[in-house]
């Protein structure tokens, strides 16, 4: 749909039926003026690069300067819920949320004139101005008219409340109070002044236009960021020089503002100078502090919107500030991301931070969502092995099943021995899925010592098919030749007359056909074939299943 | 890229950037509070009809007040309250009405003793704002209902809250049809100058929209208008040191050819340029040459309380940083702003010490031969392109024996050394006859210090 269609930014009626300019001229005014709304307007629907602001531009500067064509100088009144121009209505909204005329008025905006002559930058820039009292900017440096009498545009002519002036119908005299002292300089200030030779002759000399140009340079918008910069490093001088009060939240706030400014520019070189500056200050403890508070959140939302669109890495100019990122931050970012691709990044961010902030991490785990805890349990793993238990205890307190599953992985890639009492205990958890994971876990992690609770699991509880064949596959791990023998006696048993075996042996069976799959040797192979050339139905497919998973290596799958 | 897509990306950042620059919790603040503020006073002064005094209706209203107030003191500073038309504004922020009717109706309570704002220069205690009431509930006292009303506080004790008469809105066509006193625009500047200079030494923070709207005045008025330099000797006090150099800065600052968003800047960092002494503990605070090394780093500071980003809040900053850093400096050269008040300052405070014994034409030769020492040698052409061979204020014998004082900076080169000036009283130099032109004649014979 396009600009003009309903339900977009142009959703007001700015021109109520019966208010509607009348003459040719009011409607190209009123065409001119309602461009100027709905392009100010999209800026709080939509994001600066959509398409439809892209549009709403194209029709405001085709609008104006139609009407600018047309009409020569146009002069538009500003009422609290019209605009008028020659008396004659061309704009009215009386929604105080929506309306231009409203939000120019409470500024002070009383006239705006557009002259002959204007250009598309002033018009432009008239937008940009209406644009953010629109997105309910209200900047205590400026408000519309001082942003409009800045701006200096010569092809606007502006008329605005300049402030209050007195209007006594009735003057009355003043009061003669005595004025409040105020606060004063010292006695001497601002001296000893410099010691100056005689008085020289005083005479008009000409100044080149080219030296006034290259005197103003250092004020431009380009010069401005070496300025900020500049004003940076010497503020962090003054701060150390001066004793400056500590921690310093003001001066904080001056580097996060810039760093702001820099990332909501794109202007990534002067980011890392930013850092450079900060990271060369003198004073350690003024550097640290305010390292440390240049790593919020904020940095972090700031850099991933800075990130070109499919990047994948940080930028280089970006990775100074890799070593600042609060860690925290991040944590905190991560957990909520939905993005893969910024998830995956700020999963590198933080694991790039290991294992310096393994403490950290770990005790984030048991808040995430299990994917992002495995990764994150993977990596602490990984990068700080000897945390590898603690983060296996850590997420097997939890309830989350997901989260005890990872802390059953973690303990299993721990390095070293592990504990075993603790996961014998499981044995008997009421979850299957953790059951069945711990008994893979004492299978490859165990020794000899935690046979006897396996066998007596298996022989007196009854428990699901891949429960029991993880058992199988646990003492063929922990003992084969000890699990060959009792494979052997539970392979083939002997069933009663007309019953056959009962569920225990059923049981025991179905764990030794598992189990055999993972010893050595020919001969459970041909013990498993001859087993499988018997058997009917289940138990014959179970025993192909064992030789199949035999063959390819990965009993364990 | 086309230029449609530049602009997108233009206004993009330019809306980002503007949005770092705010300050909301701080505007919020001000502006809740200030709402409440009139309100309230709104509602206590129509309660007053209904009830006597100390009718228990008046408590919670009572102490929503004092409570908002003291919030706005510890915030603002001094607190004005005006009212104009059916519009509330406090410190210069338009107050929301809408669903408030109280402060569309305050401009009408305050009306009846003539009374359009009301300064409050101090936190009140509850009995302090009944008695405020009470006066206000009295009748008004003819011919002078305002006069009478502040007496009457003034007996009852109540001696912070100031009264202002009634407002009407000035646009900038007063300016262009010259409805705008000058001398009026200087004193609301020294004014809010002072206010601001309070403000930071009592620790709050610095709130630039009024110094900007009061210098964009001066700049709408014209920096080298004779009307404002006539203004300036004739009808203010020139030892004001903030005014002075904001003055001369604008005026060097439009030679330079700056343009009004940087001249904003310059002429909102010359008013509070020295704010570092005030910040050192005021008239106790450190003077010579200690205090002249400490206090553009600690004006810094406090104008660092500032919250947001702005391009104006960093040249501010780095103007009064450098303010008194040399031309030669081995550390570098001062920023431009810097350097303009730099030569501004120091041509103003040479005259503020030594004044008695030299003129201003002396401080400006001196300064000029000292200038690549001291100062932008382009600087100073440029000051002295402006200022003339008889700066504004100097005092001047004429060849027929009257003396007259300087009041114009310079209009064109060829009347560089014969400005507009006042007659002035034979004993005190005061400057109090008509204005004359001396390129007309008659020729000056020397200037005089003082």
């Amino acid at each position: 749909m396009g600009p003009e269609g309903e339900g977009m930014a142009t959703s007001t009626h700015p021109v109520a039926a019966g208010l509607a300019a009348q003459s040719p001229e009011g409607a190209a005014v009123s065409a001119a003026v309602q461009a100027l709304a709905r392009a100010a307007r999209s800026f709080v629907l939509y994001d600066a690069s959509n398409e439809v602001i892209r549009q709403l531009l194209q029709t405001w500067r085709e609008k104006a300067l139609a009407a600018v064509a047309q009409l020569g100088e146009t002069p538009l009144e500003f009422r609290p819920f019209d605009v008028t121009f020659r008396g004659e209505v061309v704009y009215h909204d009386p929604d105080r949320e929506k309306s231009l005329a409203f939000k120019l008025f409470r500024d002070g905006v009383r006239r705006i004139t557009l002259l002959p002559g204007v250009e598309w930058s002033e018009l432009l820039q008239l937008l940009q101005i209406v644009a953010l009292r629109y997105t309910a900017v209200r900047q205590q440096e400026d408000d519309a008219v001082t942003l409009l009498r800045k701006a200096d545009l010569p092809g606007l002519k502006l008329v605005a409340v300049e402030g209050f002036a007195p209007a006594e119908e009735r003057p009355e005299p003043e009061s003669g109070e005595k004025k409040r002292e105020g606060v004063k300089p010292p006695e001497g200030w601002d001296t000893p002044l410099p010691r100056l030779p005689g008085p020289g002759p005083l005479a008009w000399q000409p100044v080149s236009p080219e030296a006034l140009e290259a005197l103003r340079e250092s004020e431009s918008e380009e010069a401005l960021v070496r300025t900020a910069l500049g004003l940076g490093r010497d503020l962090l001088s003054e701060a150390v020089r001066g004793h400056w009060p500590r921690p310093n939240r003001d001066l904080l706030q001056y580097f996060c503002e810039l760093r702001d400014a820099l990332l909501a520019e794109g202007k990534l070189g002067p980011l890392r100078q930013l850092v450079d500056l900060i990271a060369e200050a003198g004073a350690g403890d003024i550097r640290e502090e305010l390292l440390a508070g240049l790593g919020d959140a904020r940095t972090l939302d700031l850099i991933l919107e800075a990130l070109p669109e499919g990047a994948t890495d940080l930028p280089p100019e970006l990775l100074a500030f890799v070593p600042l990122l609060g860690l925290e931050a991040a944590l905190d970012k991560l957990a909520v991301e939905q993005l893969d691709r910024r998830r995956a990044l700020l999963l590198k961010l933080v694991l790039a931070r290991l294992p310096r902030a393994a403490d950290a991490v770990l005790r984030r785990l048991p808040q995430l969502e299990p994917q992002l805890a495995r990764a994150l349990a993977t990596g602490l793993a990984a990068r700080a092995p000897e945390k590898a238990l603690e983060v296996g205890r850590l997420l097997l307190q939890q309830r989350s099943e997901p989260l005890r599953l990872e802390g059953l992985e973690a303990l299993a890639r721990a390095p070293g021995e592990i504990p075993l009492p603790p996961l014998l205990s499981l044995l008997s958890d009421p979850s299957e899925g953790m059951r069945t994971k711990v008994i893979e876990v004492l299978g490859r992690r165990g020794d000899e010592t935690v046979m006897p609770a396996l066998l007596d699991v298996l022989q007196t509880q009854e428990r699901a098919p891949r429960e029991v064949e993880a058992l199988g596959r646990a003492l063929a791990d922990l003992a084969p030749i000890q699990a060959g023998r009792h494979f052997a006696g539970w392979l083939r048993p002997k069933g009663r007359f007309l019953i056959g075996p009962s569920a225990q042996q059923k049981r025991l069976q179905w764990a030794a056909v598992a189990g055999m799959a993972c010893l050595p040797g020919d001969e459970p192979e041909r013990q498993l074939q001859a087993l499988a050339q018997d058997a009917e139905d289940e138990l014959r497919k179970h025993c192909l299943a064992a030789l199949a998973r035999r063959r390819k290596g990965a009993a364990h799958g | 890229m086309d230029d449609l897509r530049q602009a997108q990306q233009h206004l993009g950042r330019s809306l980002h950037k503007a949005r770092a620059g705010e300050d909301r919790e701080l505007s919020q603040k001000v502006r809740e509070n200030g709402e409440a503020l009139g309100q309230m006073l709104s509602g206590l002064l129509k309660m007053s009809r209904v009830h006597a005094l100390d009718n228990r209706a008046f408590d919670a209203p009572v102490a929503e007040f004092a409570r908002a107030l003291a919030t706005l003191q510890d915030l603002v500073g001094v607190v004005h309250l005006v009212a104009v038309e059916d519009q509330a504004y406090l410190n210069e922020i338009r107050l929301r009405a809408e669903g408030k009717p109280g402060l569309r109706e305050l401009g009408g309570e305050l009306k009846k003793h003539n009374v359009g704002g009301v300064s409050f220069h101090a936190a009140m205690a509850e009995p302090e704002v009944r008695r405020l009431v009470a006066g206000f509930a009295g009748p008004a006292a003819e011919p002078h209902p305002r006069t009478a009303l502040r007496e009457r506080l003034e007996q009852d004790g109540v001696r912070t809250v100031e009264l202002h008469g009634i407002f009407r809105y000035r646009t900038s066509e007063d300016l262009e049809t010259g409805e705008v006193d000058p001398a009026a625009a200087l004193q609301r500047t020294m004014e809010l100058a002072q206010e601001a200079w309070e403000a930071l030494a009592a620790g709050r923070v610095f709130n630039p929209l009024p110094l900007r709207r009061a210098v964009a005045e001066l700049i709408e008025i014209g920096p080298s208008s004779p009307e404002l330099w006539d203004a300036w000797v004739t009808r203010m006090p020139r030892q004001e040191h903030a005014v002075a150099v904001a003055l001369h800065a604008l005026l060097l600052g439009s030679g330079a050819g700056l343009g009004k968003a940087v001249l904003q800047d310059l002429g909102v960092a010359a008013l509070v340029h020295d704010v570092g002494y005030a910040a050192m503990g005021g008239g106790a605070a450190l003077s010579g040459p200690e205090g002249l090394a400490r206090h553009p780093g600690e004006g810094a500071r406090v104008m660092l309380r500032q919250r947001g980003w702005s391009d104006a809040k960093v040249r501010r900053l780095r103007a009064v940083l450098d303010h008194h850093r040399g031309h030669a400096d081995p550390q570098g050269r001062p920023s431009l702003l810097g350097a303009v008040l730099r030569v501004a300052e120091d041509y103003c405070s040479f005259q503020r010490v030594h004044g008695q014994r030299i003129t201003q034409a002396d401080v400006l030769g001196a300064m000029s031969r000292a200038a690549s020492a001291f100062y932008d040698p382009l600087l100073l052409r440029l000051l002295v392109n402006g200022l003339g061979r008889w700066p504004p204020g100097t005092l001047l014998e004429l060849a027929d024996g009257r003396r007259a004082r300087s009041i114009s900076p310079v209009r064109d080169p060829e009347t560089f050394a014969t400005p507009l000036a006042r007659l002035c009283d034979p004993g005190t130099g005061a400057p109090v006859g008509d204005r004359i032109d001396l390129a007309q004649g008659p020729a000056v014979k020397r200037a005089l210090p003082g």
